[in-house]
């Protein structure tokens, strides 16, 4: 069969009227102009779905500007049965299969991102941050942590305080540099940020019986320390920050400002609690410190805590959660600190006189 | 997915191709040029079928749904029987958003974060950084909708011929970022004369093949409709005021004297006298507008011309005002999933209004051999202007 149609070279607007026929698998055309040339129909491809009414447009992959338009219905009808390609409208299979294919790499690509950035990534760019960088940070979250709250600093209770970093210590080792600074908050909380700042409540210091108590907090908050974690939570936090405030148009500024970032800031994992534990119980163990103050603490806190959520509006500093609210397996932790080995006679962590001191650290 | 035609591909032509012999010398045929819009099936279920991959994908698919969309309208679009064909993909677009993102959005983000973590939330720097980038978005705004309309000129295609716009880009930005300042410190009034030079300046440079547009005329016949519009919008304020004045008073008075109670007795009249006000403005703002709009949109077609022919775009107030509110109906009660259909309405009003006067050569015209951009409108994307 034979028909006519029109050609379009792709150079100029000029059209060809040209004869159109199918032969041997490809696709013939020859008119006034436009000498014979043939088009293999595998290499033929519709520019739109055929739809009744509208002409059929066709072009061969070696011509991308080329253009046959069909008009004859019949011949329309016998070609598309002879190339069934050419009848992959908008959505051909395999544009979706490829769609489908890109999404699934994609999402897997963002798991395995997401992943990095979330685990591996903060440790490295943590360790990589300047003193001078974790120290102005630190003190811009401890300024958003603690409001307008007073600091207590009675002069006998900060160095009692240092006095039992001093006990602390094992011997021949040294810890980590840290400053701690008491807040007058009636919240039962000790966290530490960026830089070895460390912040205790009012509430954790009246609330302790015994120094070995507040050793074994200090302990623990020296262990996040040690393992940069306030760092890496850092870079974690603010890398998700700037990703979403540069997909959604925003400033990325608004970080350490708000409480919902304090409270990400803030909120440690399990494994870095776990970490945090086992650093104290060792540390405790080799300065010959009572394990079982910081275990008897913790069974308070858990006590206090259940019992200071009943009725209470919580506020920004609640929602942070204590040290030990973060995960509900408290149980568990408080299983694993294990007692001092039998044979080793406990030390004290400060002497009685010294103590009374760091009780009344807010006069 | 069609790939454009580069100098190379042209000259590689393979061996079924045999382009020897000359076309024959035929009397050019003048011909007159017939605009007509006809409608395709299938917009629904690329609606769909987008709306589905997008959800799926995040709206990451929305490039390729984009590209699709074009598709489906432009083949809708006749010239003497002979459709328009988009030629773009979606991936041309998407790799436009990627520069888009990795030199302007991402380095934005990074360094307020820097600033707000070395310096402080409330740091002069993270105000300047935050200027800056205003300021960028400002004056690359017309850049953006240039480089929009070019790329979308050069993935059209008509009788295997594309189009093009041949000026800089950013002359056009500048033009149009002073257009803005202009008018907001005239109140309003620059805005013909800026509206004018804009068109001029893109339809100058806009081409079809070899052959170019021209514009030409001036913003005077546009003052007086535009004078019209503007003292009916001061009427239609101070109308406002003394319908909403005395309410206000009516709060205020007690307020500023110290009677919070007797103010709050009257909180309700207040708070819908001023959702009236508001509401009247949000419905009476683009009505009276559309006056101003259908009126530009006559004459900026009357200035064009291409080749010997003349445009002429037939809309009146009553139809642009029609079109709008059943355009804004469909984006509200199908949360903008069929902004597609929106899309189509406006290319068929469009494409039915417009008519050429005269008589166009087509047969000279020749393929432009002027640059094209492999990717395209990350900007236009960011800033929401891409038009289609």
């Amino acid at each position: 069969m034979r028909v006519s149609a029109i050609f379009f070279d792709g150079e100029h607007a000029r059209d060809h009227a040209v004869e159109v026929w199918v032969e041997n698998g490809a696709i013939l055309f020859e008119g006034p102009g436009v000498n014979r040339q043939s088009w293999k129909l595998s290499g033929v491809h519709s520019i739109d779905p055929p739809a009744e009414g509208q002409p059929f447009r066709i072009t061969h992959m070696d011509r991308p500007g080329a253009r046959l338009v069909l008009k004859d219905q019949a011949f329309v009808a016998n070609l598309l049965a002879d190339a069934p390609h050419l009848r992959d409208g908008h959505y051909a299979p395999a544009h979706l299969k490829q769609v489908a294919l890109w999404t699934v790499a994609g999402i897997a690509a963002l798991l395995a991102v997401g992943y990095i950035f979330l685990t591996t990534l903060p440790n490295l760019v943590a360790k990589a941050l300047p003193q001078e960088w974790r120290d102005k940070v630190g003190q811009q979250i401890e300024k958003s942590v603690v409001g307008d709250a007073r600091q207590c600093d009675a002069k006998e209770g900060v160095a009692a305080f240092k006095k039992m970093i001093a006990n602390l210590t094992p011997p021949g080792q040294t810890l980590p540099e840290v400053t701690v600074r008491v807040y007058d908050i009636d919240i039962l909380n000790a966290f530490a940020v960026s830089g070895g700042r460390l912040i205790f409540t009012r509430e954790i210091v009246e609330k302790a019986e015994t120094p070995d108590e507040i050793a074994g907090v200090l302990a623990h908050e020296i262990g996040h320390v040690a393992s940069l974690h306030p760092e890496e939570q850092l870079v974690r936090v603010v890398g998700l920050q700037v990703l979403l405030s540069a997909i959604s148009g925003g400033s990325g500024a608004d970080l350490v400002t708000n409480t919902a970032g304090i409270a990400a800031l803030l909120r440690y994992s399990r494994d870095a609690e776990r970490e945090a534990d086992a650093y104290a119980r060792d540390v405790l163990t080799a300065a010959s410190i009572d394990t079982t103050g910081l275990k008897t603490f913790f069974k308070k806190i858990m006590k206090l805590d259940t019992l200071s959520d009943l009725g209470k509006e919580k506020s920004a500093l609640d929602r942070i959660g204590n040290i030990l609210s973060t995960h509900p397996d408290t149980n568990e932790r408080i299983d694993a600190i294990k007692p001092l080995p039998a044979g080793v006679k406990a030390k004290s962590s400060l002497t009685e006189q010294d103590w009374q001191a760091l009780k009344k650290i807010c006069g | 997915m069609l790939r454009l035609m580069s100098d190379t591909q042209m000259t590689e032509a393979p061996v079924i191709w045999r382009t020897t012999e000359p076309p024959p010398i035929m009397a050019n045929q003048f011909e007159d040029l017939r605009f007509t819009f006809v409608t395709r099936p299938g917009l629904l279920k690329i609606t769909l079928v987008n709306f589905a991959l997008n959800l799926l994908t995040l709206w990451f698919y929305r490039f390729w749904a984009k590209a699709k969309v074009r598709k489906h309208i432009w083949s809708s679009v006749h010239i003497n029987g002979e459709p328009l064909e988009y030629t773009g993909n979606g991936l041309e677009l998407f790799k436009g958003f990627l520069v888009v993102f990795f030199c302007l959005l991402l380095p934005f983000g990074l360094i307020n974060a820097l600033i707000s973590i070395q310096l402080g939330p409330e740091s002069g720097w993270l105000t300047l950084s935050n200027g800056l980038f205003a300021l960028i978005v400002y004056v690359s705004f017309g850049f953006a909708i240039y480089k929009a309309r070019k790329f979308q000129l050069t993935r059209t295609n008509w009788r295997g011929i594309r189009g093009n716009l041949v000026g800089s880009a950013w002359t056009y930005s500048l033009t149009y970022f002073g257009a803005m300042l202009a008018k907001s410190m005239s109140l309003g009034w620059a805005t013909p004369a800026m509206n004018t030079e804009l068109q001029s300046q893109i339809i100058g440079d806009m081409r079809f093949g070899d052959g170019a547009f021209k514009f030409k005329g001036r913003s005077g016949p546009l003052y007086p409709t535009y004078a019209i519009c503007w003292f009916l919008m001061l009427f239609a304020v101070i109308a406002g005021v003394i319908f909403a004045g005395p309410i206000i008073y009516l709060i205020l008075e007690p307020l500023m004297s110290g009677q919070p109670d007797q103010a709050a007795q009257h909180i309700w009249a207040f708070l819908l006298a001023l959702a009236g006000v508001l509401l009247a403005y949000l419905v009476l703002y683009p009505l009276l507008w559309a006056i101003y709009q259908a009126k530009e949109l006559r004459t900026f077609a009357d200035y064009t011309r291409f080749d010997g022919a003349q445009f002429r775009l037939d809309v009146t107030t009553f139809d642009l005002v029609k079109l709008t509110v059943i355009n804004v109906l469909i984006l509200v009660f199908t949360l903008g999933v069929f902004m597609p259909f929106v899309q189509r309405r406006l290319a068929r009003f469009l494409i039915d209004n417009l008519t050429l006067e005269g008589k166009v050569d087509i047969d000279r015209i020749k393929q432009s051999q002027a640059q094209v951009d492999t990717r395209g409108e990350g900007l236009a994307d960011a800033f929401d202007v891409g038009g289609f």
